[in-house]
């Protein structure tokens, strides 16, 4: 009984490192054929490992014929997702301190109406806020790119709200005695006591931006706002992608993705809280 | 910091003398000045502007105004407007570039039924959605089942399985066209099929397969985050219930049926709705990026028909029509799970 036991459990163990390499596997052919020759990418049968580490893709894929990563794009990248976090952040948090700790009329409704645009995606909105971007004259600007995104503040709100509701009421009445304004208790105690919630909130948000594709496609046709994830689709479709060579294709996509495994590897932790509401051991 | 908050609960707390409050407060600035009387008698009053908590008086008012106000103004301005401007916007022709919108009454919506590309895209969605969301449900509790146990690497394992979260849809799609390169010798998946000694399909090209290689590309993407929540679920149900289960002698295909399967029911409802964002989601990247609808409308998913006739075609005021059939859509298949869910609980 006890073998056996023993046994299932190796098993188990062994089963899920295979499916767990399985599940990365696309990810760890990305990564390894990023650093072959493009004869060895291509040979039959796949390969595995590269025979010898080509970094020069890496470089090729900045620089010269097969450039695909302008720095531009990198730059826009980091401004729209730094841009869309910071401001939401802002944004949720105070709001979220208003509707959980302040008693007011419209706070019921203010709440629900959160909750019910939590269904209706910016995708199925995608024209009319297009239309609201273009009447702001707000078309191939950072705000453009920016705000129609910080704005979806729905998740954040009631994200927030429902952390600081937590928080024990006497806190907020003892600062209140103590001649503390809204702003001060904001400031300084539902900033910092909010860091679990604000870094689950940080960890979630930074992927979503970085990786979102179609509102920087509308909002941002010209060439020069463009991000990278629109640099990637180029080479995606198969007009483009067949003059790039495969593993320049895949060093870039690596460089693209490399700050969110970075940030995925700093906040796994967090991630997983934010996702569950709750702690995953 | 640390301190002044042990501070703050202990002068809150009750019972506790008034005559502890006065240090503390006249130690802090009081910003506003606003407090007009005193919570705490005393003979120092300038000293310790101290304020009722009183949610009505004026300046709390002005607090929650600045506090709340930027985010319900641009929510009101790029949310609010575009739900409510998109649905008026629906009766209407519009070319956006040239004047004003004109009223056409039902004519979009007439148009609509009357539009066999667009049942096909409803279709195609439909078929999209549920052939990625249900096994994306089954296996995420499987994977998750699979991870719930403790061993040195269990978090280095783990990792591996959450991931493929950081990757976009569209790097996800370009590595993907890799994958699923038809021909012979030429993509990693058909290699492996036909090592198996099965002829592989015609993946993106083929009208068949084309959605189906989009389902698995999106479920790989789905995955990592519903394993997270099942897994946040399974860490809930105590561990001696399944002891006890296969103690009694119940194989893991029944301990998964009667005591899991009830326990993390609750999640599943959370689980299927955080997919269908997904693959909402990736009906458009994927689509846009892989395949444009095409072979012959096979992956139309209704997003991207309503950028095309939007974007491509300049049609705004019949997109907008379409889009609230999107809204109904995504609706009704929220409805559906949560009669599912419901139905399930008895």
């Amino acid at each position: 009984m006890i073998r056996s036991a023993r046994f299932t459990r190796r098993g188990r163990i062994l089963l899920a490192v295979v499916i767990g390499l399985l599940l990365a596997s696309p990810m760890l052919y990305m990564v390894s054929g990023s650093l072959m020759s493009n004869s060895q990418l291509s040979v039959q049968p796949p390969q595995v490992l590269p025979s010898s580490l080509h970094f020069g893709n890496y470089a090729a894929a900045f620089s010269g014929m097969t450039q695909v990563i302008q720095l531009r794009s990198f730059l826009n990248s980091v401004i729209f997702t730094v841009g869309v976090v910071g401001l939401q952040w802002l944004l949720c948090i105070s709001g979220g301190l208003v509707v959980a700790k302040m008693q007011f009329r419209a706070r019921k409704v203010i709440i629900a109406m959160f909750g019910v645009s939590l269904f209706i995606p910016i995708l199925t909105t995608l024209i009319p806020t297009f239309i609201v971007t273009y009447e702001l004259k707000m078309v191939n600007t950072y705000p453009g790119l920016i705000l129609p995104i910080a704005a979806q503040t729905a998740f954040g709100t009631l994200l927030f709200r429902q952390y600081i509701s937590q928080l024990p009421e006497e806190l907020f009445d003892a600062a209140r005695i103590d001649g503390a304004t809204w702003w001060t208790i904001f400031r300084r105690l539902v900033v910092p006591l909010s860091k679990p919630a604000t870094a689950a909130y940080v960890a979630i948000s930074v992927l979503t931006a970085w990786n979102m594709y179609l509102w920087p496609l509308v909002a941002a046709e010209g060439g020069s706002l463009q991000v990278l994830t629109q640099t990637l689709a180029l080479v995606g479709t198969t007009s483009q992608g067949e003059v790039t060579p495969q593993n320049v294709i895949f060093a870039s996509v690596v460089i693209v993705t490399l700050p969110m495994i970075l940030v995925f590897i700093a906040v796994q932790k967090a991630f997983m809280r934010g996702l569950s509401g709750s702690g995953v051991e | 910091m640390k301190t002044e908050t042990d501070g703050h609960e202990t002068a809150g707390s009750p019972g506790e003398p008034a005559a502890a409050v006065p240090n503390r407060g006249s130690s802090r600035p009081n910003k506003l000045g606003a407090g007009k009387t005193s919570a705490v008698p005393s003979t120092d009053i300038d000293r310790r502007r101290a304020r009722k908590p009183s949610p009505r008086s004026g300046s709390d008012r002005l607090a929650g105004l600045t506090l709340l106000g930027p985010n319900l103004t641009l929510f009101s301005v790029f949310v609010l407007v575009p739900i409510v401007g998109g649905l008026l916007l629906s009766f209407t022709t519009w070319d956006i570039t040239n004047g004003l919108p004109k009223w056409v009454g039902l004519a979009n919506y007439r148009r609509m039924f009357a539009d066999p590309l667009v049942w096909q895209a409803v279709l195609t969605t439909l078929k999209f959605i549920v052939f990625g969301v249900v096994p994306t449900v089954f296996i995420a509790l499987g994977l998750a089942m699979l991870i719930n146990v403790r061993f040195r690497f269990v978090g280095a394992v783990r990792s591996l399985y959450l991931i493929p979260a950081a990757m976009s849809f569209a790097a996800s799609a370009v590595v993907w066209r890799y994958i699923f390169l038809d021909g012979p010798g030429f993509g990693v998946l058909d290699y492996v099929i036909s090592r198996f000694g099965i002829t592989p399909p015609d993946w993106l090209a083929s009208q068949t397969w084309a959605l189906p290689a989009l389902d698995i590309i999106t479920v790989w993407l789905s995955l990592p985050a519903a394993t997270v929540l099942y897994l946040a679920a399974l860490q809930r149900i105590p561990d001696s219930l399944i002891e006890a289960a296969a103690l009694d002698g119940a194989g893991p295909f029944r301990r998964a049926r009667y005591i899991i399967w009830p326990g993390v029911r609750y999640m599943t409802v959370l689980v299927a709705i955080v997919a269908l964002l997904s693959f909402t989601n990736g009906s458009f990247d994927l689509v846009n990026i892989l395949t444009k609808g095409d072979p012959l409308y096979a992956t139309q998913t209704l997003i991207y028909y309503i950028f095309v006739t939007g974007f491509g075609y300049g049609f705004f005021g019949y997109a907008a029509a379409l889009s609230v059939l999107q809204v109904a859509l995504i609706g009704g298949i929220l409805l559906v799970l949560w009669a599912l869910s419901k139905l399930t609980q008895r």
